[in-house]
C-alpha cells in the first residue's frame, strides 16, 4: 500500500533520514520505534509532504507521492495526527471534528459527515459529551482522542500516529492503544510511531528499528519484543 | 511578588494601576496634580472592582435582560438607523470626523481579515492604504480617470500588491514576517517620498476630484458620508459571508495551529494568500475614499503609526471579530477629537485607556471571534 525506498530528507544540512525503505501493507498496523532524534518524525512528515526528500521515492497504491503537497497526500487518503496533540484550542469539540472533514468534498459531505461523525463519537463516547466545549479546555488524553477523531473525519485509508501517548497517563495510554486496534479492526491502515516500545510492539504486525537515522531492524511485532538488542535498548529489559 | 498575585488582589491592582498612570502623568504636570490623579484612579478602581466583588454574592441577584435574543437581533438595524441620521443633527465638523472613522473602519476591517482572522501580523498595512490612495490621484489627475472606474482598479491593484509582498514574505512566520511587512510599509512611504515625476514627492498631488453620481459631483459632506457608510456596509456583509465560509474556516484553522490545519488536507500557502490579497482589497477601497475625499495625498499620511492605530483599531474591538473591527475604529477614530478639550493630555489619556484595556480587557470590548452561526 505504502512503499518509502531509499528515502533521504534533510533539514538544511543537515542529514535526518539517511535511505529509510518502508513498507506497509493494507490493514496493517506498523510501528516504528527508535530513541530521540533518530528520525521517526522526520519519517512521518516526509510521508505526509511537510518535508520534501532529498532522494528516493514514497509510492502509495502505485501512485508517487514524493512532490506532493500536504493537502493533496491527505486527498488521497493520508492523514496524520501530528506530534503533541494539535488541535485547534478555541474551536469547539464539534467544530475541530468538522474542520477534519476539510478535505471531503461538497457532495460526499452531508451524508459521509455524519456516518464518520457517529463513528467518532462511538470509538469515543467521552468527545460526544463535549461537543460544546472548546478544544483547549479538554484534558490532555482527550485532546489526543480529538486530534484522532479529527484526523478519522476524512475518511483516511492511511492513519499516521505520531506519539499518540506522549504525556498521558498509563491508563489514558492503554485506552489510546486499544482504540487504535479498533480503528484497525474497521479497515484502516496504520502507521504509528513511539516511544512506549513495549505497548507499540504488542500491538502491531510489523515493526521498524530505527537508529541514527537508518533502518537497523525489521520484523514482527512478536520478534522485535523478544530480540534482545530491542530488550536491551528500548524495553529496559 | 507574582502576577497571579496581584491579579488575585482587586486592590492591589488598582494601586499599581493608579501608580502607573500617576508616574505616566508626572512629567506633564507637577506633582500636585499627579498625586489628585493617583488618588482619584485609585478610589474609582477600588470601587469597580468592590462593587464586581459584591455582585458574585449570592444575595444580590444578577440583572438580567429581559430579551437578549430580541436586544442583539434589534441592535444591527438600530445602529444603521441612528449611523443614517447622523447627517440631520451633526455640525459639519463632526461629520468630518465620523467620515474618517468610517475609512478606518474599512482599513480596520481589511486588517482583520489577515491579524485576526488568519493571525499573520501585518505591520506595514499603511502602505496598501497608500497604494489605493495614490492610484487613484495618480490615474485622476494623469488620465482623468472616473472615480467609479477607479475603485476597482485601486482595489485590484492594492489586492496585486498585497499578493506581491506575500509571495516572497509568506515563507517567514510570527515575528520575521512582521518584520518584513512593517519594511515594505517603510519602502512604499518612501519611494511615495522619492519618486518626483510621478507621485510629485513630499509636495504630494493636490486637484484630486471628487466621485460624482450621475453626473453631479458629490461635494457636500453629508453626501459623502453615505458614501463612506454605504461602503462601510457592503464591507462588513461581504467580510461576514466570507469568514464563515469554507475560506473563513481554513483561516481560523490556520490561526489556531497551521501544522494541524495543514495536517487535515487545507492548502495553508493559498489561504494565506487569499487572506492577503481579501484584506488589502479593502485598504485599497479604503485609500480611494480618503484621497477623494482630502482632494489631496502626501506620503505624511501613511507612517509607521498609521499602521499602528489600524493595528490598536482591531485589537482594541477584538481581535478576529468584525463587528468589534467597526467598533475599534470607530472608537479610535473619535477618542483623540472628543479629548481635543484637554488638549495636550488627550494622546496620553488615550495611552492610558489602552493599557486598562488590556488589563480588564485583553480580549477586546467585543471579544474574540464571533462564530458563525449555520
Amino acid at each position: 500500500m505504502l512503499n518509502l525506498s531509499s528515502i533521504q530528507t534533510s533539514y538544511g544540512h543537515i542529514k535526518a533520514l539517511k535511505g529509510i525503505d518502508i513498507e506497509v501493507e493494507k490493514d496493517e498496523i506498523i510501528c516504528l520505534i527508535g530513541s530521540n532524534g533518530a528520525g521517526k518524525t522526520t519519517t512521518l512528515l516526509t510521508i505526509s509532504g511537510i518535508l520534501k526528500p532529498d532522494s528516493g521515492d514514497i509510492t502509495f497504491e502505485g501512485e508517487s507521492l514524493k512532490n506532493m503537497p500536504p493537502h493533496t497526500v491527505v486527498n488521497k487518503g493520508i492523514c496524520q495526527v501530528p506530534e503533541g496533540r494539535r488541535i485547534f484550542p478555541r474551536l469547539t469539540v464539534l467544530e475541530n471534528l468538522e474542520m477534519g472533514a476539510y478535505s471531503l468534498n461538497f457532495k460526499s459531505q452531508t451524508s459521509n459527515f455524519k456516518n464518520n461523525i457517529e463513528k467518532v463519537f462511538s470509538l469515543f463516547p467521552v468527545l460526544k459529551e463535549r461537543t460544546k466545549q472548546m478544544g483547549g479546555t479538554l484534558s490532555g488524553g482527550e485532546q489526543q482522542m480529538l486530534a484522532i477523531g479529527r484526523a478519522l473525519m476524512a475518511n483516511p485509508k492511511l492513519l499516521l500516529l505520531d506519539e499518540p501517548s506522549l504525556g498521558l497517563a498509563p491508563i489514558m495510554v492503554s485506552k489510546i492503544f486499544k482504540t487504535i486496534k479498533e480503528i484497525n479492526e474497521e479497515g484502516v491502515t496504520i502507521l504509528l510511531v513511539e516511544q512506549n516500545a513495549k505497548a507499540a510492539l504488542r500491538l502491531s504486525n510489523r515493526g521498524y528499528v530505527l537508529e541514527n537515522e537508518v533502518i537497523k531492524l525489521s520484523g514482527t511485532g512478536e520478534n522485535l519484543l523478544h530480540n534482545e538488542d530491542v530488550k536491551k535498548a528500548y524495553l529496559g529489559e | 511578588m507574582n502576577y497571579a498575585a496581584v491579579k488575585r488582589h482587586p486592590l492591589l491592582r488598582s494601586l499599581l494601576i493608579s501608580l502607573f498612570s500617576a508616574i505616566l502623568f508626572l512629567p506633564f504636570k507637577d506633582l500636585k496634580s499627579s498625586a489628585i490623579l493617583f488618588a482619584v484612579l485609585f478610589i474609582c478602581l477600588s470601587a469597580i472592582s468592590s462593587v464586581k466583588n459584591l455582585q458574585a454574592l449570592p444575595s444580590l441577584p444578577k440583572i438580567k435582560l429581559a430579551h437578549p435574543r430580541f436586544l442583539r437581533s434589534a441592535s444591527m438595524p438600530a445602529g444603521i438607523i441612528i449611523f443614517l441620521a447622523f447627517p440631520f443633527f451633526l455640525k459639519d465638523y463632526y461629520l468630518d470626523v465620523l467620515i474618517m472613522s468610517g475609512i478606518y473602519m474599512l482599513l480596520a476591517l481589511g486588517l482583520n481579515i489577515i491579524v485576526g482572522f488568519t493571525g499573520l501580523l501585518n505591520l506595514g498595512f499603511a502602505a496598501f492604504y497608500a497604494i489605493g490612495a495614490y492610484t487613484y490621484a495618480i490615474v485622476n489627475t494623469k488620465l482623468g480617470m472616473d472615480f467609479w472606474v477607479a475603485v476597482p482598479l485601486s482595489a485590484g491593484i492594492t489586492a496585486l500588491s498585497g499578493i506581491a509582498l506575500a509571495i516572497p514574505a509568506l515563507r517567514l512566520r510570527g515575528d520575521y514576517l512582521a518584520i518584513v511587512t512593517l519594511g515594505f510599509g517603510e519602502i512604499v512611504r518612501l519611494v511615495l517620498n522619492n519618486w518626483d515625476n510621478l507621485t510629485n514627492g513630499p509636495n504630494g498631488i493636490t486637484g484630486i476630484a471628487r466621485p460624482s453620481i450621475f453626473g453631479t459631483a458629490i461635494g457636500k459632506l453629508n453626501m459623502y458620508y453615505y458614501l463612506v457608510f454605504i461602503f462601510v456596509v457592503i464591507a462588513a456583509i461581504i467580510i461576514r459571508r466570507v469568514e464563515c465560509s469554507r475560506i473563513g474556516r481554513a483561516w481560523i484553522s490556520i490561526k489556531e495551529n497551521e501544522i494541524a490545519a495543514s495536517s487535515i488536507g487545507i492548502n495553508t500557502t493559498k489561504y494565506k494568500l487569499y487572506a492577503f490579497a481579501f484584506g488589502t482589497f479593502w485598504a485599497g477601497i479604503a485609500g480611494i475614499l480618503f484621497s477623494s475625499k482630502m482632494q489631496f495625498v502626501s506620503p505624511e499620511s501613511f507612517t509607521f503609526m498609521e499602521s499602528v492605530l489600524i493595528l490598536s483599531m482591531i485589537i482594541v474591538g477584538g481581535l478576529g471579530n468584525t463587528y468589534g473591527a467597526i467598533a475599534g475604529a470607530f472608537i479610535l477614530a473619535l477618542l483623540p477629537e472628543m479629548l481635543r478639550e484637554v488638549q495636550s493630555y488627550r494622546m496620553l489619556i488615550l495611552g492610558i485607556a489602552l493599557v486598562l484595556l488590556m488589563i480588564f480587557r485583553p480580549q477586546g470590548i467585543l471579544g474574540g471571534f464571533k462564530r458563525c452561526t449555520f
